[in-house]
Order: structure tokens, then sequence, then C-alpha cells
């Protein structure tokens, strides 16, 4: 197939066709239900990587989230109706899409905080412990052992919003980063009247994941057994899980269900997750429906070019060119349209791509600027699929 | 190569064969390599049909025609073009141009599938025929004469063991016979290749080395 003389008379013998408008239209139909398969598969994809991706998108709904039991004007002071029985906990463990469970311990012994200096700041101070594997990052000097007197305390981040963007400017009082509040004490006063000792505790960490003050699990479990009030219950109120994927609305419907109580951020990506699935769906229905009609409109194009030229055709078979040669002589023309088509879908998904990864991380999310794996998928696949149509009609036709 | 036909029969024609005796259909028959066979055919007696069917374009018959041993009835398209391309050439009686393209060109898409003969030995055989101020015209606008001269010259442009001709000089005057005679014999006797010729009457075109009668 390299002669070009031989080519273009090849090619005034085969290839006229009164209507290149149909041909535009083909071509464009296939362009649009390409790119819109590969969007729809692009925003899945995108939003598979937002939840689940390696990168950081802590935003999004961390995978840990706190539940604890509604309180309502039925269970409202009745003994033990809010806390979890070791049932509960069983039943959670089994639970779509539930990892791990944790069960966060409440101090049952009084805490009082005290400090001194420029920010006098003296209040009753609950205090909570995770299983370590729950917090956001293990700090070093996250240990404590009876005897210590130093106490290390991890702070929801929340408090330090609020005290620097709420508090501090109402009181006059100097806003504070967070190496400035690691660089603080405080004295804990734990149990009251001689039965107390004096703790110095330091923040050593803040938390986006649990909001409110942690001690290490071994420090909580020696206040409730020193100083905690005798037949205090000693059954959790509130669970920390690792969930893989809070968004799953079977998750949600669990939750809803047994009427926990949690963090409806953590949940809103439920919604918004069955959204983009609707969506997405949608779109690569017809997406799929649209390439079809072109690839369709298409193949009837290359029928109708074949039928016309069915007189040159059938005296270039008898003057000695072969059907496999005639053949790949239309495939090398209409094989490059199909090309041509799916580069220009590929340079927008790419294009729609790099420009999600930029609108997204404007809001601290993270996507990467090149279209995902599956998104070259279903390139190659709808490719594959597209030349396969596109070669059997030609020789179908030819053979014909 | 040789040709053998077998008790073909073309399946229009069944009725009259099996009543007249014919030298072709419905008998055992062989030609071999570099022969001149003359076909003289009255018409209706099937002469194009028996062009057509050697040449493999039609399957409508009984029996068996043999390439080289080779059964066209089990050769497959390719390999038709492949004997087409390198064995077996054609001259029709219908001429069968390209009418968009030009005298030339419909010369040179044949010409381009080997490339066994030059593109300034084909223009000088188009000279030879008097087509030389004709190569640009159209195949459309080109009187019988014309065409028909253009498809002697595409059939000789390609390699070729057998020569097939349906009535080739029918539009042609006596002066441009003469000149397409010696062209084509001097081509086919270079080809060390057979002929078939098949045409209404006698005639002494070419030195057959055999006559039959269809």
């Amino acid at each position: 197939m390299s002669d070009k003389t031989q080519m273009n008379m090849l090619k005034r013998l085969l290839m006229r066709t009164q209507h290149k408008s149909r041909l535009v239209a083909a071509l464009l139909a296939l362009c649009i239900g390409t790119t819109l398969l590969l969007l729809s598969v692009m925003i899945w994809w995108n939003f598979r990587e937002l939840l689940y991706g390696k990168n950081q998108n802590d935003t999004l709904g961390s995978t840990f989230l706190i539940i604890g039991k509604r309180v309502t004007e039925q269970n409202m002071g009745v003994a033990n109706a809010t806390v979890f029985q070791p049932a509960d906990i069983d039943s959670l463990k089994q639970a779509p899409q539930v990892q791990d469970v944790g069960v966060i311990s409440s101090n049952h012994f009084p805490v009082y905080a005290m400090m001194g200096g420029k920010l006098p700041l003296a209040t009753d101070l609950p205090l909570e412990s995770v299983p370590d594997n729950f917090l956001d990052k293990m700090p070093e000097e996250w240990k404590w052992e009876p005897g210590s007197r130093s106490l290390p305390i991890i702070v929801s981040s929340q408090f330090l919003d609020i005290y620097n963007y709420v508090f501090a400017p109402s009181q006059g009082l100097p806003q504070l980063s967070e190496t400035s509040v690691k660089s603080i004490a405080l004295n804990l006063k734990v149990g009251e009247g001689d039965h107390s000792e004096v703790f110095l505790a330091h923040v050593v960490g803040f938390s986006d994941r649990i909001g409110s003050v942690l001690a290490p699990q071994s420090f909580i479990d020696y206040g409730n057994k020193t100083y905690g009030k005798p037949g205090a219950t000693t059954a959790p109120s509130q669970l920390i899980l690792k969930a893989k994927d809070p968004s799953d609305t079977k998750f949600a419907d669990y939750l809803q269900r047994r009427d926990y109580a949690t963090n409806s951020q953590n949940l809103r990506w439920s919604k918004i997750r069955a959204i983009v699935e609707v969506v997405t769906s949608a779109t690569g229905i017809l997406a799929l429906l649209l390439m079809g009609i072109g690839t369709l409109v298409f193949i009837l194009f290359i029928e109708l070019t074949i039928a016309h030229a069915q007189h040159s055709l059938t005296l270039l078979l008898q003057i000695g060119y072969s059907p496999h040669y005639l053949s790949k002589f239309m495939i090398s023309r209409f094989l490059p349209m199909v090309f041509g088509t799916v580069i220009v879908s590929m340079i927008i998904t790419i294009i729609a791509q790099a420009t999600a990864a930029t609108v997204v991380k404007s809001q601290g999310l993270v996507l990467p600027i090149m279209p995902g794996w599956p998104v070259w998928a279903a390139l190659a696949v709808s490719t594959a699929v597209l030349a396969t149509l596109v070669t059997r009609s030609i020789s179908g036709a030819i053979k014909r | 190569m040789q040709l053998s036909l077998q008790g073909v029969v073309p399946i229009p024609l069944r009725e009259k064969v099996s009543v007249g005796k014919s030298g072709m259909w419905n008998t055992s028959v062989s030609f071999n390599k570099g022969e001149y066979v003359f076909v003289q055919a009255p018409s209706g007696t099937g002469k194009t049909t028996l062009i057509h069917i050697l040449y493999g374009l039609r399957k409508d018959h009984t029996g068996d025609v043999k390439w080289n041993n080779t059964s066209l009835n089990a050769t497959d398209n390719e390999a038709l073009a492949a004997l087409r391309t390198n064995n077996i050439s054609v001259i029709f009686q219908d001429m069968r141009l390209f009418p968009e393209l030009t005298a030339w060109e419909n010369i040179d898409i044949k010409r381009r599938l080997t490339n066994t003969v030059t593109e300034e030995e084909a223009k000088e055989w188009l000279n030879r025929l008097g087509l030389k101020d004709k190569k640009e015209s159209a195949g459309s606008t080109l009187s019988y004469g014309e065409q028909q001269r253009v498809a002697i010259v595409r059939a000789l442009v390609q390699p070729f063991e057998w020569l097939l001709m349906d009535e080739p000089f029918s539009h042609l005057d006596h002066a441009n016979t003469q000149k397409a005679i010696s062209l084509i014999l001097e081509v086919v006797q270079k080809s060390n290749a057979g002929m078939i010729l098949a045409d209404l009457d006698e005639n002494t075109y070419f030195p057959y080395t055999k006559t039959i009668v269809l």
C-alpha cells in the first residue's frame, strides 16, 4: 500500500460519496459518545480516588467516625439506655463496611484543669481515650505509666479553632499556634479533696478525628480505678469505627436502623455518592447509546460508500485486485477517522481531568493530573470494539 | 500451466448442450502451456460464458475447470486474485473499463499491481495502437474501438501464462486489428504464454495450434 498514484486511483474509484454530511454526523456522534463514555469513567474514577485513593483527602470524611446511641425523649434519663453492650459491639463488627470498632473510654473521675500565667483558665475537663490504632497520628510522647507526673494529651483541633477564632478575639487574649499550645503546661487535678493527684499535662498533638480531649488509655484506666465513682457504669457510650467506605448507603442504613447518631458530615458523602453514581451511570448509558448510534451511522456510511463503489469494486476484483488488498485499502481510509475521533475524545478527557485536578486542589483535595487507568482501559476497549466493527463491516461488505 | 475441462456444462445452456455436440461443453478437454486455441462459437453457444467460466467469474456450471490440476471450484477469492494477477489475463468482450479513470489510468491501475511492465513500455504499446492522444481522455468518453484497444493493452501489462480473449477485435477496423494482433503476439511470445480466443467466425488472426467448435 505504498504506491501513491495507485492509492489515488483507488481512492477515486472507491471513496466517492455525495453524503459528506452523513460522515460528519456519524463522526460527531462517535466523538461525543466516546467523550461522554470516557468522562463518565473519569468522574466515577475520580470519586473513587477522592474516597479511597492513596492521596490524603481527609476532608472527604476520614474513614473513622464516632457513633453514639441517639438520645431521645424516651431514653432520656434511663440508666444505661445509651451505652453500648458487648452484643452491640459484636454486631457492629459485622456491619457493612466496618473494619474495626474501638471503645471510647471516658473518665468517671473528676478532672479539673488549671492554667496560670497570661491565660488564667480553670475548668472541669472531660477526658477520653481511644485505642492507639484509632489515633490520627501517634505522637512519640504518647504513653503514661502510673507514677508519672507528666501526662500527654491530644486536643481536638476544633478546640484550638474555637479558642483562636471565637474566644481569644472576644476576650482580648492572644491567638495561639499549634506549636505554642504544645509548649503550654496545664495542671490537672484528678480526684477530690485529699484523695487527689495533680498531673502536669501538655498537649502533644491535635486530632481532626475526635472532638474531645484524649489521654492515654492507661491513664483513664488508672483514674477510673483509683478515683472513679463506685458503681459507675464502665460500658462505653461512644464507639469509634473504622469504616472502609462511610459513604456506602448500606452502612448509613445500618446506623439509621439502630438509631445510632454520628457526625452527619461523614455520611453526607453517601448522598453525594449516590448522586454521582446515578449521574455517572446515566451518563455512561447515554454515552453507550450515543456511541452505538454513532457506530451504526458510521458503519452504514461505510456500507453506503461500498455500495456506491460496487461497480468499481467488482471490476477491480475482476482485473486481479484481491479482496484482502481492497479491504486493507478501505480499512486504511476509515480506521484513521475512528482513531481521529478517539484521539479528540482523549484530548478532551485529559483536559477535563487536568481542570478537575486544578479545581479540587483549591479545595484542598488531591486528584491526579492525568486520567486514571480505567479511563485508558475504557479508551482501549472502545477503540478495539470500534476498530473491530469497522474492519469486519468493510471485509464483510467487500466479500459480499 | 495446463488447463483442463471435465464435463463442463453451463446451467443456462444445459438443454442446448445435451442436444448438440460441442468440442468444449460436456466433454474432457485439456490445453497445454503455450497452445494457441481458437474457439469458434456461433452466436448463443456460450462463448462469453466459456471465457467467464475459465476466468473464474461464473460458477453456474456442472463439471470442473482445472488450472494446473487445481479446481477453480476449490479456489478461494484470494487465490483467484493471485491467479488473475500472475497467470491468467483476459480481454473482455464488453471491455470493462473504469469510466471515471483516463485511458492511461485504466492501464496503470492494472500495471501497478505487479509492476512487471514499465510505464514507458505500456505507454509505447498505447502509442502503437494509435492512442497517443487519448491517454488523458476519460474512459467514459472513449469510443468502443478506443476502449477495446485500451482493454487490450491493460490485459498485456501483467505477467500471464494464458491470455483469454473474447471477440477482442470486434470494434476495430482492419488496420487497428493488425496492430493489435501484432502487439498481442509479440507479448504472448515474449511471455511464452498460451492463448484462447473465442470469436464468432473463423479467422487467421493468430497461428492457432487448436481450433474447437463450441
